[in-house]
């Protein structure tokens, strides 16, 4: 079949060829495209959009779910799926908030949450991996478990009189150039994309990543260790959670055992959104940034219009459901399932 | 419709100018002008086993496609019964008589095999289901196949033989005039095809008529009463297979002539042991005795499936768990995984390149790389792209750009980019599962090349193959397994091919005890 295609097309200019391309391309990235629309919408609905101020705000408040969300990217490219990480969230804010206020330095608190996030993801993974239960079972366990064991540590009730340092951090500005001030939390949820990112082009446990998302059965037959990856996998997203749980406890000045009840469905959308495969093998941290910010501009346009959250939900997950729709398009054009 | 009717209605005596279906200058071409077919012609008569060959990528796919409805006709007709047709879906064209039993059946394994049979067409009314007429139906589908198993039972527990029984009762239950049987014998035994091959001839009696799509010349010169051959989208000719021979065939196919299937010259093997597997016992009865390979040496394995050829080659490769006393170059030899067994320069080749062996969706060079990778911590895709391109130029890959996904390439060079993964990682020791599997008479002579060059350089190489003619031609000996034994070794040189089948099949105990 290739070479007749090459035979059979003569006619096709080099114009229409590179316009061909384009557009393969910008569907191929059609999360970004979608993303400048929305910028481009949400500048000309309202002036006060393209400011600094108003741009480092809005990576601010991302970077919470932005940096589940990474963490989320490494699971889902395994072909497995994280519910825990909204309560581990929760829990990593609440370890570290415990810690500090029972007089333990904050670097080693948090030091303990990323620990505790870690070995609750690593736990995680290793029973899906090991046992070959289905990650979705799982993790829909640890989602109630976490929480439930996150409640029990204050009986409910949010810890507060944390150390004025840890507060200061979480609402600290980083002057990058005189005069702009960028949020410390903000470049950490970039600090951890770009590593991500590092990490899954050029290092080989970011090739077996994939390979294990691909084709799990020929990944153990090139010899992988793909139980030790899935595992290392959950751990990843175990600890990025209990980190975000500790910058919204340092943002909020408060450890709240009821934080983050749901993120693990807008770190998904935002995973898939992005355009990484649900079954696993393609995707990238990239496309989840692009996604992460896009929902944040969207909750932004309708902060601006002033409609509330009942429209941003609707509007969300109409928008969730038709991106979805086109990544399917687009597999099937390249034939794809 | 009454599914019942069918069964009861005697066909016509068939008359050799009775064309049931006929196609004429069909073409496809696909968006962005992918001609998948050119210029097919076929006419197939009713109550003969009408056999299509062609190369991969010779548009045999697509014609069927065509033909069950999948697919539109840019350019040509389709007549059946000497009407014109126009299928918009598969379901048109089943209503119309033509039904398509596809390679990977299409059967809910959880579903009894009456429910299968008429799933879409379940008797009854008010959406209540009539069990014991369906049960009927399906049971007089299954007696006019010969079946003997129950309608009641879950076709999952069906060996894959009666699930192409079922499936073909299936179509004789919707009336079908054409059936269209795509690789049928891709996942059975001999014995299993000799009884698939009598309901052909049973159901080719009553006036139904059977497309038949096969690499195995074998095959199409035990069933088939005409065979047209495709090539590069085109119809080349119909021929008489009674009146043909096999050598027309294949330049047929190949479009030269070309000397496929002979035993080629071989380079003694070297004096070093490579592999000996003194004894090795393993899951499910896998009892393996004095089994030896030597530097440079082609070794088959022949047998029925199930008869352990592919469990031993995954206990070699750390995939499954065995005890015993293997020796690698002369060295104890137990990998507990298969990272071990890579280590040791073992590598293994899947049965299935396409869910064992590769990422389709990753790149040509990142696939071939990754059993290379164990050492190293960073990736530099630049030099993963330089080590890449020369081991699979050397194999003869035809690909546009390395960072092509996989999926596109043809099945031959898909396997060599599974060949190529061992190449780079070094393995001396390489293990086959049926390499040839799917592969075109042009891909498989170019694979055995293969083969046999990597031996030459001096890799050990066992083939399990349940093509016999294959290794027959390309083996330094072969061992025939038998229930998870390895009862006799024969040098094809002086024994026939009728031998080492009939060991296979009967597993004779005599030559057990010789061994023993």
């Amino acid at each position: 079949m290739k070479t007749l295609t090459q035979a059979s097309e003569p006619g096709t200019s080099a114009a229409s060829f590179s316009g061909r391309r384009l557009v393969e391309l910008m569907l191929r990235y059609n999360f970004i495209v979608i993303f400048f629309a929305v910028v481009i919408i949400a500048t000309c609905l309202s002036p006060n959009f393209l400011t600094f101020r108003n741009i480092s705000n809005l990576f601010q408040q991302a970077s919470v779910v932005g940096i589940v969300a990474v963490g989320m990217t490494f699971v889902i490219l395994t072909a497995n799926i994280d519910l825990s990480v909204g309560s581990v969230v929760a829990c990593g804010g609440m370890v570290a908030s415990l810690l500090m206020a029972s007089g333990i330095p904050p670097l080693v608190a948090v030091a303990a949450a990323l620990a505790v996030g870690a070995a609750i993801g690593g736990v995680l993974g290793a029973i899906s991996a090991y046992a070959a239960v289905p990650s979705f079972i799982v993790t829909l366990a640890g989602l109630v478990t976490v929480r439930g064991v996150t409640y029990l540590m204050s009986n409910g009730v949010p810890i507060g009189g944390l150390p004025a340092s840890f507060g200061q951090f979480g609402s600290m500005q980083v002057p990058l150039l005189p005069g702009l001030h960028f949020p410390l939390l903000a470049l950490l949820f970039l600090a951890v994309v770009a590593l991500a990112a590092l990490v899954l082009r050029y290092t080989v446990f970011g090739e077996y990543v994939f390979a294990t998302g691909g084709n799990a059965e020929a990944a153990r037959l090139s010899g992988l260790p793909v139980r030790v990856i899935v595992t290392i996998v959950f751990a990843l997203s175990g600890m990025l959670a209990s980190l975000s749980g500790v910058l919204l406890a340092a943002r909020l000045r408060i450890g709240q055992p009821t934080a983050a009840q749901g993120l693990e469905l807008d770190a998904i959308a935002a995973v898939v959104l992005g355009g990484t495969s649900l079954f696993g093998g393609r995707g990238g941290v990239v496309g989840t940034v692009f996604a992460v910010m896009l929902l944040q501009v969207l909750r932004n346009i309708f902060n601006l219009l002033g409609l509330g959250s009942f429209y941003q939900m609707t509007i969300t997950g109409l928008i969730i459901i038709l991106a979805i729709l086109l990544n399917r398009a687009i597999d099937s054009r390249q034939g794809r399932r | 419709m009454a599914p019942d009717a069918a069964l009861h209605s005697e066909a016509a005596a068939p008359s050799l100018d009775d064309i049931v279906l006929d196609v004429a200058g069909a073409a496809k071409i696909f968006s962005g002008n992918v001609v998948a077919l050119e210029d097919a012609s076929l006419s197939i008569r009713r109550g003969e086993v009408h056999c299509l060959l062609g190369a991969n990528g010779a548009g045999k796919s697509t014609l069927l496609k065509i033909i069950a409805g999948a697919h539109s006709l840019t350019r040509g007709t389709l007549l059946l019964d000497g009407v014109p047709c126009r299928f918009r879906s598969p379901q048109e064209a089943a209503l119309a008589g033509i039904s398509m039993i596809y390679q990977e059946l299409d059967l809910v394994p959880q579903l009894t095999v009456a429910q299968n049979m008429l799933l879409g067409r379940v008797p009854g009314r008010w959406g209540m289901i009539d069990r014991a007429r369906r049960l009927r139906v399906a049971e007089a589908a299954l007696a006019r196949v010969g079946a003997n198993f129950s309608a009641s039972a879950a076709v999952g527990s069906l060996s894959i033989a009666n699930q192409q029984l079922t499936a073909i009762a299936r179509s004789l239950t919707m009336d079908a005039k054409v059936i269209i049987m795509d690789e049928p014998s891709a996942a059975l035994n001999e014995t299993e095809l000799e009884r698939v091959f009598e309901v052909i001839r049973e159901i080719t009696r009553l006036g139904v008529a059977i497309l038949y799509v096969s690499h195995r010349l074998g095959e199409i010169r035990a069933i088939g009463d005409r065979v047209t051959v495709l090539r590069n989208g085109r119809t080349v000719d119909t021929f008489a297979v009674a009146t043909t021979t096999e050598q027309i065939l294949v330049e047929a196919v190949l479009g030269r002539n070309q000397a496929l299937l002979e035993r080629q010259a071989r380079r003694p093997a070297g004096e070093a042991l490579a592999l000996d597997v003194r004894r090795l016992r393993g899951p499910q009865g896998l009892d393996i005795r004095d089994l030896r390979v030597r530097q440079g040496e082609i070794i088959g394995l022949s047998g029925l499936n199930g008869s352990g050829r592919t469990s031993f080659l995954h206990a070699l490769f750390g995939d499954l768990r065995f005890t015993g006393e293997v020796m690698l170059s002369g060295t104890p030899y137990a990998p507990r995984r298969p990272g071990d067994a890579i280590g040791r320069g073992v590598a293994l080749v899947p049965e299935d390149r396409k869910t064992q062996g590769l990422f389709l969706d990753a790149a040509i060079y990142r696939n071939a790389m990754l059993p290379s990778l164990r050492h190293r911590r960073l990736l530099t895709h630049e030099r993963m792209r330089g080590t890449a391109r020369p081991v699979l130029s050397d194999l003869s890959t035809r690909f546009h750009s390395l960072d092509q996904p996989v999926r596109q390439l043809s099945g031959g060079n898909q396997q060599k980019v599974v060949f190529a993964k061992w190449v780079v990682a070094g393995s001396r020791i390489l293990l086959l599962d049926e390499p040839s599997r799917g592969l075109d008479v042009g891909a498989k002579a170019e694979l055995y090349a293969l083969v046999r060059r990597l031996a030459e350089d001096g890799a050990a190489i066992i083939v399990a193959s349940s093509e016999l003619d294959e290794i027959y031609v390309n083996c330094d000996y072969i061992w025939v397994f038998h229930e998870g034994r390895n009862i006799h070794r024969f040098d094809p040189t002086h024994a026939s091919r009728d031998e080492i089948l009939k060991v296979g099949l009967v597993g004779s105990d005599t030559t057990a005890e010789t061994l023993s």
